[in-house]
């Protein structure tokens, strides 16, 4: 029994970490997305660009802290620089013009070795309170922070959604003539919520650095943004609750799999593709009977009418 | 003093010449009534007072110019316009619907939100209280917590209505205000318009509703084919011949 808890304990820790970061991306894209009507396929570029950030900062000297901070910020720069071309043009310029930047961004971090070790990634940076942490101890410490940060960014999203500011995001999301006709400058709060969006994509890649320790271009391949889309799907568009439950759903389906993975004759590859179609019946067979999710109302489902 | 004068204005589409050439003062504190027939140009005159089209011409608006300002702009500076064909947040309750309008409110500046949550507080309550009020008059009170995708259409066109009173405008441009609105609710809705006229609002008003346009209406405004036909009161307008030819007929 005890030994069971031993094997089984970390494992949990783990899949908690995982779905604690993922949780985190996609409340970003659920805000861009969930509460704007925003359209991003390239949501992975600002993990890319919060974690490399935060591991480059803080190997150049910065305290790790700070670091996070800078990778926070630093994606929510990205995130204004997009939207200043693209938020004023049609709604699906930012889809291309995300999806072409992540790819970019992407072949960047592979070829500018000088800055980014390409395809040697990146390691050998801080862990937070590393000195002071038995090992044994330290997946289940960082969970702890990662709670704490996934709460404090949930909390201000809460508080943001159910402000005034959210109520012109949401008119935004069903039709931009009304704000506008209202007084309300459309671009601007497009704007901010795709910076904040970023920002918050940036804090999770932050965070997904710090757990692996390790980063590399491989790790933001374009099927990250999908992942985030499947979250929110899931759970709910424009529930940041959803979000959070779509998160674990997606990271504890996935390790399923790997538990029933030595009784099926499939190779990793061939396993990689299963999970995959598992998540596609999973997410088929949810819109066929509550297509606005799991926590998400009806009444508000993005893309009925 | 005229709170709104517009010259020359012009828009095609295409071969379509829209609006050729129009020009229109309208006095602070009056209503001004808008007709003519479908197609006459009515609601492109709207579009591009309210910055929503861009044409040719000069637009001032409380002396000083709008046409190149963006509409969110031409709003900001008092002018709120509705839509003919209503365009109701259906996926917002009909409170939040009306919450959205007021200008400058605290909370729709981020920092507000996560700093100063009391005020930010006390002021939507504020708004929500003000927002109860204008249901009640319009008779959709009842409906205050429904989506408003399941409002009827004629409960739509007055929920549009009581959103861009929520703003408090100098000037207000209402398409067709009347259609789809039930006899009763037309006639408070007229007196309420003259109610708003005292205080000193001034309207513009498309309508095909003859007796209610000529009831509440200063000076009327008759358009046709994307051209002014005649501005005078009511009674002279009702008395052109070309009017009656064109538009009135035995109506009038
Ligand atoms: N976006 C557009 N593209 C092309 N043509 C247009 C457009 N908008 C209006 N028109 C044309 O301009 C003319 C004037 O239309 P407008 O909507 O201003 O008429 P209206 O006076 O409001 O009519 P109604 O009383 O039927 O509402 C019509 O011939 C119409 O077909
Ligand atoms: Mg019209």
């Amino acid at each position: 029994m005890i030994e069971y808890v031993c094997v089984v304990f970390p494992y949990v820790t783990t899949i908690l970490l995982i779905s604690t970061i993922y949780a985190v991306f996609a409340l970003g894209l659920n805000l861009e997305w969930g509460f704007t009507g925003l359209i991003n396929f390239g949501h992975v570029a600002f993990l890319a660009i919060g974690a490399y950030t935060t591991a480059m900062l803080n190997l150049g000297g910065c305290p790790l802290v700070l670091s996070v901070v800078g990778g926070t910020v630093m994606a929510g720069l990205f995130g204004l620089l997009l939207g200043i071309p693209t938020l004023r043009l049609r709604e699906d310029y930012l889809a291309i013009v995300t999806v072409g930047f992540s790819e970019v961004l992407r072949f960047i971090l592979l070829n500018e070795e000088w800055l980014t070790r390409g395809p040697f990634g990146i390691y050998g940076f801080d862990r937070p309170f590393q000195d002071v942490i038995p090992c044994q101890y330290y997946n289940i410490s960082l969970l702890i922070l990662f709670v704490a940060i996934l709460i404090i960014v949930y909390t201000s999203l809460e508080k943001l959604v159910h402000s005034p500011w959210g109520r012109v995001l949401k008119s935004v999301r069903e039709d931009e003539t009304v704000p506008a006709a209202l007084g309300k400058n459309v671009f601007s709060y497009k704007l901010q919520s795709l910076a904040i969006g970023s920002a918050i994509a940036g804090l999770a890649g932050a965070m997904l650095a710090l757990y692996l320790q390790y980063i590399d271009p491989g790790t933001f391949k374009p099927v990250e943004t999908f992942y985030a889309w499947i979250i929110v799907i899931l759970g709910g568009t424009a529930s940041n609750k959803g979000t959070i439950v779509g998160a674990l759903i997606l990271w504890t389906l996935f390790s399923a799999t790997k538990f029933i993975n030595p009784y099926l004759p499939f190779t990793a590859h061939q396993m990689g593709a299963f999970r995959m179609i598992m998540i596609g019946l999973l997410l088929m067979l949810l819109m066929m009977h509550k297509p606005e999710g799991i926590f998400g109302k009806k009444e508000e489902l993005a893309l009925s009418d | 003093m005229n709170i709104l004068s517009v010259q020359n204005l012009k828009k095609h589409f295409g071969g379509v010449r829209a609006v050729d050439g129009c020009s229109l003062t309208i006095k602070t504190g009056t209503v001004m009534g808008l007709i003519g027939p479908n197609g006459a140009g009515k609601t492109t005159m709207f579009n591009l007072i309210s910055g929503f089209a861009k044409g040719s011409g000069k637009i001032i608006f409380k002396g000083r110019p709008t046409d190149n300002l963006p509409p969110y702009k031409v709003a900001q500076r008092g002018m709120v316009r509705t839509f003919q064909i209503p365009h109701a947040l259906t996926k917002m309750t009909v409170l939040d619907n009306l919450m959205l309008a007021p200008k400058a409110q605290a909370g729709e500046r981020i920092w507000n939100v996560w700093l100063r949550p009391q005020s930010v507080k006390t002021q939507d309550i504020r708004i929500k209280e003000k927002s109860r009020d204008v249901l009640r008059f319009f008779e959709i009170e009842h409906l205050e917590n429904e989506y408003a995708g399941a409002l009827s259409g004629g409960q739509k066109k007055l929920l549009e209505m009581a959103r861009a009173i929520m703003i408090d405008p100098s000037l207000m441009l209402l398409d067709e205000p009347f259609a789809g609105v039930n006899p009763t609710l037309s006639r408070k809705i007229s007196e309420y318009i003259d109610e708003l006229r005292e205080s000193g609002m001034t309207f513009l008003i498309i309508e095909h509703d003859i007796p209610a346009i000529t009831r509440i209406s200063d000076r009327i405004t008759v358009m046709n084919a994307g051209k002014i036909m005649t501005e005078g009161t009511p009674d002279e307008v009702k008395q052109n011949r070309d009017v009656l030819n064109a538009y009135l007929g035995d109506e009038g």
